[in-house]
């Protein structure tokens, strides 16, 4: 009874290779995902260790230079590019499955367990996320990138809790749900089986925005000085080059990598987004 | 007989109370027969189909037995209902457009519903490829998307699938309104079909669409406002209807051949009751040309001649 080859697949293959949005976004991605797995192997110097001198310039010993303190910044770079992609996967990840659940759960059961699960969202969506982050961030006393993820991937879902839940709401009326019931399943079978692939693309495209929401917020928090207390990220590079008056002394080597490697990053995810909502959804498809 | 129902209740939950959709329906149906269920919009026909078989909030159970094969049927169990289901009671829902998953292949879904019922999909192979053949489906939508067939396909599909462990009762919920005439036919005849082949037993064929019923129905039931108002053989009912509603229904359908340039066809005045608070005694009575003083005494539905039930109070009047 098995086909010979699942035609939608190849469908989704020949239009996602054909969006350049998606391509293009995807080759971005695929560039730092490369660079923060393979870049660490490439230098033979610690994070914070005293490299050699002081404000050098790119050259081919130091290949982005050296910070005020003769840290080599290519060796910063590349740890704390493998921060930002451990905060989009952890929080973006985390911010996805727990919005994914308390969605599902509201719409399937409705009524009471609906009431409740909605009151929580809509009180996490109120209260700014931003100064929550500020506020725990300030309370841990020793931060690492994982802290910092999960609190991100915790404040982060109302939203797509939301899109979840009246997704289901609608997909839950429909005939197949009934003809599901009716054999016996249990919701949770129901969830997975019938109403979750029926939104598939959906729940993708949600990660891929919550990963470079994700990175983005690890960024502003690194920034204004509430990142991992031990470690690396671009945002605490940004950071420390902002405290040290880069700028103003021209050391542009300290800050631009990771200026452009998040700008780069968070804007290719967004690309990606685009492309893949075309891809997904035929309306939107260029003939 | 076959099914047997007793002063069924069932009300949808609301915030502003309950809705009295379905209110004392009682009937039986015997091995073999297909009973249509006509009625306007609202009438409680569907909510009649559902409550065999799936009985989930808002709806209500409130009162009533329900006896399948002299077998209790536990419709207020959840639970305890799901081993009838599919194999005594089956129905094909009303829009067979979303009856399937659309993100699964009709086969393995086939296949999900007998390893739930605990059949093994071998043992059922040849009787779905003999049933596939019996409705002129092609072996190959089994491994196709319920996206690549047309509506009527579907709907083929979907009878199918309801039928495929032989129940002994079949519910058809308005299958045929999305369908154009033609295709409308082929699907009701070939229901008849799988009644003749003894794949079910008896089937209650719910439509808003009398003149379907012409054709394919032993017996034809009316509702009016969540309660049975008339009850007779096909033949019976078309040609001696005795409620006033269930002639005025007849009587404003178009004729063969009739030309309606001159004269307008006649519809019914007025509008169904609101079924949150309906008005006491007989429902029909506010939009009735016969209301007298007793219909505001509920009707009892009751055999005036053999085969024959109304509930009217002036028909008893008109018969003896």
């Amino acid at each position: 009874m098995e086909p010979p080859q699942s035609k939608e697949k190849n469908e989704f293959f020949y239009f996602a290779l054909r969006n350049n949005k998606l391509v293009i976004g995807l080759i971005v991605v695929f560039f730092f995902l490369v660079f923060a797995i393979i870049g660490p192997f490439l230098t033979e110097h610690d994070l914070n260790e005293r490299a050699g001198p002081r404000n050098q310039p790119p050259s081919a010993e130091y290949w982005f230079g050296t910070t005020t303190f003769g840290q080599d910044v290519f060796t910063q770079f590349v740890y704390g590019l493998r921060a930002a992609f451990i905060v989009g996967l952890v929080g973006g990840g985390l911010a996805t499955i727990v919005g994914m659940m308390v969605g599902f759960f509201a719409g399937y059961h409705g009524g009471m367990v609906d009431e409740l699960l909605n009151m929580l969202t809509n009180t996490v969506i109120t209260i700014p996320k931003l100064a929550v982050l500020l506020v725990i961030a300030a309370y841990l006393t020793v931060r690492g990138v994982i802290h910092e993820s999960i609190v991100i991937g915790l404040w982060s879902w109302p939203w797509a809790a939301r899109a979840v839940r009246s997704q289901t709401f609608s997909l839950k009326s429909r005939n197949f749900i009934d003809m599901a019931r009716m054999t016996g399943m249990s919701s949770m079978k129901i969830i997975w089986t019938e109403i979750a692939p029926n939104m598939m693309s959906y729940l993708f495209m949600t990660f891929v925005l919550q990963f470079g929401g994700a990175v983005l917020a690890a960024a502003t928090l690194d920034f204004i000085g509430l990142g991992p207390t031990e470690g690396i990220s671009l945002g605490l590079m940004m950071q420390h080059s902002f405290n040290w008056s880069a700028i103003q002394l021209g050391i542009w080597w300290w800050f631009v990598p990771p200026g452009a490697a998040l700008a780069l990053l968070v804007g290719a995810m967004y690309l990606m987004n685009v492309g893949l909502d075309e891809v997904f959804n035929p309306k939107l498809r260029e003939r | 007989m076959a099914l047997k129902t007793d002063d069924l209740r069932v009300y949808y939950q609301t915030l502003k109370g309950d809705v009295k959709a379905l209110d004392g329906a009682s009937f039986t149906l015997e091995d073999g027969e297909i009973m249509g269920l006509a009625g306007e919009s609202g009438c409680g026909k569907s909510t009649l189909a559902k409550s065999l078989i799936l009985l989930k909030p808002p709806m209500k159970y409130v009162e009533g037995r329900v006896r399948l094969d002299g077998e209790e049927l536990p419709i207020w169990d959840d639970e305890k209902m799901n081993s009838f289901r599919y194999k005594n009671v089956s129905i094909i829902p009303q829009y067979a457009m979303n009856a399937m998953n659309p993100t699964r292949k009709i086969g393995k879904m086939v296949k999900e519903l007998l390893k739930s019922r605990g059949i093994s999909p071998g043992e059922k192979r040849d009787e779905l490829e003999h049933r596939l053949d019996l409705v002129d489906l092609t072996r190959d939508v089994l491994s196709m998307y319920p996206i690549e067939l047309s509506g009527g396909m579907k709907q083929r599909m979907v009878m199918v699938i309801s039928s495929l462990l032989d129940p002994s009762l079949l519910m058809a919920d308005e299958i045929t309104s999305a369908l154009d005439v033609s295709t409308q036919k082929a699907v009701s005849e070939m229901l008849v079909e799988f009644r003749d082949k003894d794949f079910i037993k008896s089937l209650i064929f719910i439509t808003h669409d009398i003149s379907i019923l012409y054709q394919i129905a032993d017996s034809i039931t009316v509702m009016y406002a969540g309660k049975l108002v008339e009850r007779a053989p096909t033949e019976e009912i078309t040609g001696r209807p005795l409620h006033p509603y269930t002639k005025l229904l007849i009587s404003s359908l178009p004729k063969i051949g009739a030309k309606y340039t001159e004269e307008k066809l006649e519809g019914i005045p007025g509008k169904p009751p609101e079924l949150l608070e309906p008005p006491e005694g007989c429902r029909f009575k506010n939009r009735c040309p016969k209301k007298e003083e007793e219909c505001d005494e509920e009707p009892p539905f009751r055999e005036v001649s053999p085969g024959h039930k109304v509930a009217c109070w002036k028909v008893k009047k008109d018969v003896s």
